[in-house]
C-alpha cells in the first residue's frame, strides 16, 4: 500500500506551506478590516467581493491550503492502482445504514476503533485528505449524515456542481401555501446577483422559461444522450420536463481568471477539476482575491467563538485555536463573516457565548438552531431503455452534471397530500464503470455478454425533496462532548415529517410511472429515504426576518444581535425549496458583502 | 492509459515494419544489433512481453489454489469474441489484494471457499476445479449458482461474494473497461456530442428520429 500512487500523493510540501503560513500569520503580523471564517463557496465569495472592493481581509480556514495539482486527479482510472481507489486500511468512511443504526458520535463506535480516521460517507479516495475526521469532530443527537470538509476551498473542491436558482416560489413560499412565512426578500432582489454569478463562474445550462426554475445567464450546455432523449420524449407527453443539467462549470471560459479553462467533457468534477472548469472556490475565488493583495488566508485557524467588545455590543474579532500548536490567539478587525457552513457557522454562534448573549451571539430571539431544513434523498428509480439494449456504448458521460425533472408538483396544481415539491436528477448511457452489472444473474458468457447487452441502455433518476423548515429541527449545543480541540459540538434533534413522508410516497409513484411511460425495462424503484444530511444543503439555523424575536439576522443577513456579524452562508435561508444550494449561497454572499461595503463606507461596520 | 502502442499500431504479420516494431519496444539501432536472430513478429511478440508487468506472488492465497481462484474468476467471466476474460484482467490478485488488507474472518471466509469449491470438484469429477474440462466446470457453476438470489450453501454464498467481487475487479481493469465495454469517456473532448437528435439530425446510434 506504501507503493500506492493513488494513496501516497505527496502532500508534505503543501502541509509544510500551510504550517509556515500558519506559524508566521498572527495577531501582530498584520491588520485587517474584515475577518471571514471559512473559505468556501460563501467564505470564498465574501472574500473575493471584499478584497477586490479594496478592503483588507483575513480568512480564517480550519484545514490546510489545497496543491490542486496534485490533490484533483480528475483523470485517473480505477486500475491506476490493483487496489482499485480502495481507501486505505488505516481509513474508513460511514456507511449509508450505520447512520441509522450507530450510536451517537459516530467515532465512538467500538467497530471504528481500528480505523485511524473515520470518514463521513462523503470520503472517498479523491476526498479523504479533505473531509474532516468523525473522531476529531464529532456530532450527537438524531442521525445525520453531515459531510464538513477543513481544506482551503471546503466542500466546492468536490461539490455536485448543480447551479440551480431559487425563485419566487421559494422566496414567498408562504404565501403560496400558507406555511410558516416568507422570506424578508424576493426573488427580484436576488436575481441581480444571481446574474453576476453566472457571469463571474460560468454557468451551463439552458432556457427554459419556467418559474420553478428561474433561467440564468447560461454558457453552452450539455446535451442530452440517446437513452435521455427518449426518456425525455415519453415524460414531455405528460407534461414534464427533462432538461440539460445546470452545471456551476465554465464550457466558455470565464474572463479575468488565469487560474481557469473551460470544460473539455471529461466528467468527474467531483474529483476535483484539474483544468478548473468546474467552480472550485480556491482558483475561482480564493487565488485571484489574494492576487489583489488585500487578503490573506491563514490555514489551520480553528474558529471557536466570535468576540464582543460588551461596550459597544460590537463584535472585535474571534478567537482562533491552531489546529496544530493549540495555540489560542485573538484576531481583531472591524468586521466579521462567518461562512463556515451553516452548521459550523451556528455552532461558533452558539459557541460565542458572554453576559449579554448567555445562550449565544445572535440568540437572542431563541430561536437560532432552529429551523433546520434540507433535501430529503434516497427516492429514485432505475431501468432500461430499449432503444439502446444492446447497441454499442457511445460517448454518454462526458459533462459535468446529468439532466434534471424540474419540480412538476405544487406550482400550478394543489396536492391533496404535501405541500411543497421535489426535483429529480439523473441520467443514463455507457458510464465507466457498469452499475447495473452487480445485480445481473448468472456467470460466463451469459453473464458478460447480458452486462454487456444492458450496459449502454441504464437511466437512473434521484430525487430531492424540500424538507420543510419547521421549529422542531433543530441543532444546539451538546453540553457534553467536545472536539479534538475542547470546543462543544453539535447535536442534532432532526427528522423528516409527515410531509416529507408524502412526498417520498409521491416521489416513487412519479419515478415509477415516468419510467414505465418511457418503455423502460426491469424498472427498480427504492423506496427509503437516505439518511438526513445527505444533500448536504443545510440551511436556516439562522434564519433571516425583520422582526428580530422571530428571526436571527436582518434580510442581509447581518445579526440583529450585533451590528457588525455577518452571515455568508446558507445558514440565514428561510426556505430551500429543492434546488441545490451553493449558487444560492454565492448570490446571497455577493449581496450581503454589496450591502457591507455600503455600511463599511458610511463608516457603520 | 487506456490506449496503448498496440491499438494504435495494431500488430499484423504482414504489415509490421522492424521500424515499427524497434519503436515499440522503445530500443534503438544498438537494442536491434543484439536482438539478430529475432523476426518482425517475434520482435513485436518480445516488446509486448517488456511492456507486461511482472506477475506479482500471491500473497495471501496458497499458490495451489491461486490456480482455483483464478479458474473461478474465469468461469464468471470468461474470455469470449470480444475481449479476454478475469483471468487475463488479473481479477485473482486483485482479489489476492483484496483480502491481504482484510480481517481474519474474511480471509479465511475466501480460503475455506477455495478448498470447498476444489473438495466438490474432486468429489463430483474426480479433480480439482481448476483441472475441470469446460463441460463439468459448467455443471458445478450451475449448482453453485442455483439460489443466487437466496444462497443456501457455503459454497453457494461462496459463489455470491466472489462474482460481486469478480465484476468490480474486472470492470475496473484496463480489460474490462476498455476491451469488453469499449467505455469512450475519461478524455478530452472539444464537445460533447450527445444524441443527434438535439442536434436535428436522426441518430445512428439509437435509431430515434429528429423531431419535426
Amino acid at each position: 500500500m506504501q507503493n500506492d500512487k493513488t494513496i501516497s500523493i505527496g502532500l508534505g510540501d503543501i502541509t509544510r506551506e500551510s504550517r509556515r503560513l500558519a506559524m508566521t500569520i498572527t495577531p501582530k503580523t498584520g491588520k485587517w478590516d474584515v475577518i471571514v471564517v471559512g473559505s468556501g463557496a460563501a467564505g470564498g465569495m465574501a472574500a473575493f467581493q471584499l478584497a477586490m472592493a479594496g478592503i483588507k481581509v483575513l480568512v480564517l480556514e480550519a484545514g490546510r491550503m489545497i496543491d490542486t495539482q496534485k490533490e484533483y486527479r480528475t483523470m485517473e482510472w480505477p486500475y491506476a492502482s490493483m487496489r482499485r481507489h480502495r481507501m486505505p486500511t488505516d481509513e474508513r468512511s460511514i456507511g449509508v445504514a450505520e447512520y441509522n443504526f450507530v450510536d451517537r458520535p459516530y467515532g465512538n463506535h467500538p467497530g471504528f476503533e481500528k480505523y485511524r480516521k473515520l470518514n463521513s460517507y462523503a470520503g472517498n479516495t479523491f476526498t479523504r485528505n479533505w473531509v474532516v475526521n468523525e473522531k476529531e469532530n464529532p456530532t450527537t443527537g438524531t442521525p445525520y449524515a453531515g459531510v464538513r470538509a477543513r481544506i482551503l476551498g471546503g466542500r466546492t473542491n468536490f461539490w455536485g456542481r448543480g447551479a440551480l436558482r431559487y425563485g419566487p416560489l421559494e422566496f414567498k413560499a408562504a404565501s403560496h401555501d400558507g406555511f410558516d412565512v416568507d422570506w424578508p426578500i424576493s426573488y427580484d432582489d436576488v436575481k441581480p446577483y444571481y446574474d453576476k454569478v453566472d457571469i463571474l463562474l460560468g454557468c451551463s445550462g439552458t432556457k427554459e422559461n419556467l418559474t420553478q426554475v428561474p433561467d440564468g445567464i447560461f454558457q453552452r450546455p450539455s446535451k442530452l444522450n440517446c437513452v435521455e432523449v427518449e426518456f425525455k420524449r415519453a415524460i414531455a407527453k405528460m407534461g414534464r420536463h427533462y432538461i440539460p443539467g445546470r452545471a456551476g462549470v465554465t464550457t466558455e471560459g470565464v474572463l479575468n481568471n488565469k487560474y481557469r479553462t473551460r470544460c473539455m467533457g471529461r466528467g468527474r468534477c467531483g474529483r476535483g477539476c484539474d483544468l478548473h472548469s468546474s467552480f472550485h472556490s480556491p482558483t475561482a475565488l480564493i487565488y485571484p482575491a489574494r492576487d489583489s493583495g488585500n487578503l490573506t488566508v491563514r490555514p489551520y485557524s480553528i474558529v471557536k467563538e466570535v468576540l464582543l467588545d460588551e461596550g459597544t455590543n460590537r463584535a472585535s474579532g474571534v478567537r482562533v485555536i491552531d489546529a496544530n500548536t493549540r495555540e489560542v490567539m485573538d484576531f481583531k478587525a472591524r468586521v466579521v463573516v462567518l461562512g463556515a457552513g451553516a452548521l459550523e457557522t451556528t455552532r461558533i454562534l452558539f459557541n460565542s457565548k458572554s453576559p449579554r448573549y448567555p445562550n449565544g451571539m445572535g440568540n437572542s430571539s431563541g430561536i437560532m438552531g432552529s429551523y433546520l431544513s434540507e433535501h430529503m434523498m434516497g427516492i429514485r428509480g432505475s431501468g432500461f431503455m430499449p432503444t439502446r439494449i444492446g447497441k454499442e456504448p457511445t460517448l454518454d458521460d462526458g459533462r459535468p452534471v446529468p439532466p434534471y425533472i424540474p419540480r412538476f408538483r405544487n406550482v400550478t396544481d394543489r396536492q391533496k397530500d404535501f405541500i411543497r415539491g421535489y426535483h429529480f436528477q439523473g441520467g443514463g448511457g455507457s458510464g465507466e464503470y457498469p452499475g447495473m452489472a452487480n445485480q445481473m444473474p448468472g456467470y460466463g458468457k451469459a453473464l458478460k455478454s447480458s452486462i454487456r447487452k444492458y450496459y449502454p441502455s441504464m437511466i437512473s433518476l434521484g430525487g430531492f425533496g424540500e424538507v420543510l423548515p419547521r421549529k422542531e429541527n433543530r441543532i444546539m449545543l451538546d453540553p457534553q462532548v467536545t472536539d479534538a480541540w475542547g470546543i462543544p459540538v453539535l447535536k442534532f434533534d432532526f427528522k423528516f415529517g409527515d410531509n416529507e413522508m408524502k412526498m417520498a410516497k409521491d416521489m416513487a409513484a412519479t419515478v415509477e410511472e415516468m419510467l414505465t411511460a418511457a418503455g423502460a425495462e426491469s424498472i427498480k424503484v427504492v423506496n427509503d429515504p437516505l439518511p438526513p444530511g445527505w444533500s448536504i444543503h443545510e440551511i436556516g439555523t439562522a434564519r433571516m426576518g425583520d422582526d428580530p424575536k422571530a428571526s436571527v439576522t436582518d434580510k442581509y443577513c447581518r445579526l440583529h444581535d450585533v451590528k457588525n456579524v455577518y452571515l455568508a452562508d446558507a445558514s440565514p435561508f428561510v426556505s430551500g425549496g429543492t434546488q441545490n444550494t451553493t449558487w444560492s449561497i454565492l448570490a446571497m454572499c455577493w449581496r450581503t458583502m454589496d450591502y457591507l461595503k455600503e455600511q463599511m463606507k458610511a463608516g457603520d461596520a | 492509459m487506456g490506449c496503448t502502442v498496440s491499438d494504435l499500431n495494431p500488430p499484423t504479420s504482414s504489415g509490421i515494419s522492424r521500424r515499427t516494431a524497434l519503436r515499440a519496444l522503445g530500443a534503438g539501432a544498438g537494442a536491434a544489433a543484439l536482438l539478430p536472430w529475432l523476426s518482425d513478429e517475434g520482435l513485436l511478440a518480445f516488446s509486448e512481453l517488456q511492456r507486461r508487468p511482472a506477475p506479482p506472488k500471491p500473497k495471501v492465497i496458497p499458490l495451489a489454489q491461486f490456480g482455483t481462484l483464478e479458474a473461478l474468476v474465469e468461469a464468471i467471466l470468461p474470455a469470449d469474441e470480444r475481449s479476454p476474460g478475469a483471468r487475463d484482467a488479473r481479477v485473482a490478485y486483485y482479489i489476492d489484494l483484496l483480502l491481504s488488507e482484510s480481517d481474519e474472518p474474511r480471509r479465511a471466509q475466501w480460503l475455506t471457499g477455495l478448498t470447498a469449491l476444489d473438495a466438490e470438484a474432486t468429489s463430483r469429477f474426480g479433480v480439482p476445479f481448476g483441472k475441470l474440462d469446460a463441460a463439468s466446470t459448467d455443471t458445478l457453476m450451475t449448482a453453485i449458482s442455483r439460489n443466487e438470489s437466496a444462497p443456501v450453501t457455503p459454497l453457494e454464498t461462496f459463489f455470491n461474494i466472489t462474482k460481486q467481487a469478480t465484476i468490480h475487479g474486472y470492470y475496473t481493469s484496463e480489460i474490462g473497461i476498455h476491451k469488453e465495454l469499449r467505455y469512450k469517456g475519461n478524455q478530452m473532448l472539444v464537445d460533447f456530442v450527445g444524441c443527434q437528435t438535439v442536434d436535428g439530425k436522426d441518430c445512428p446510434h439509437c435509431g430515434q428520429k429528429a423531431e419535426i
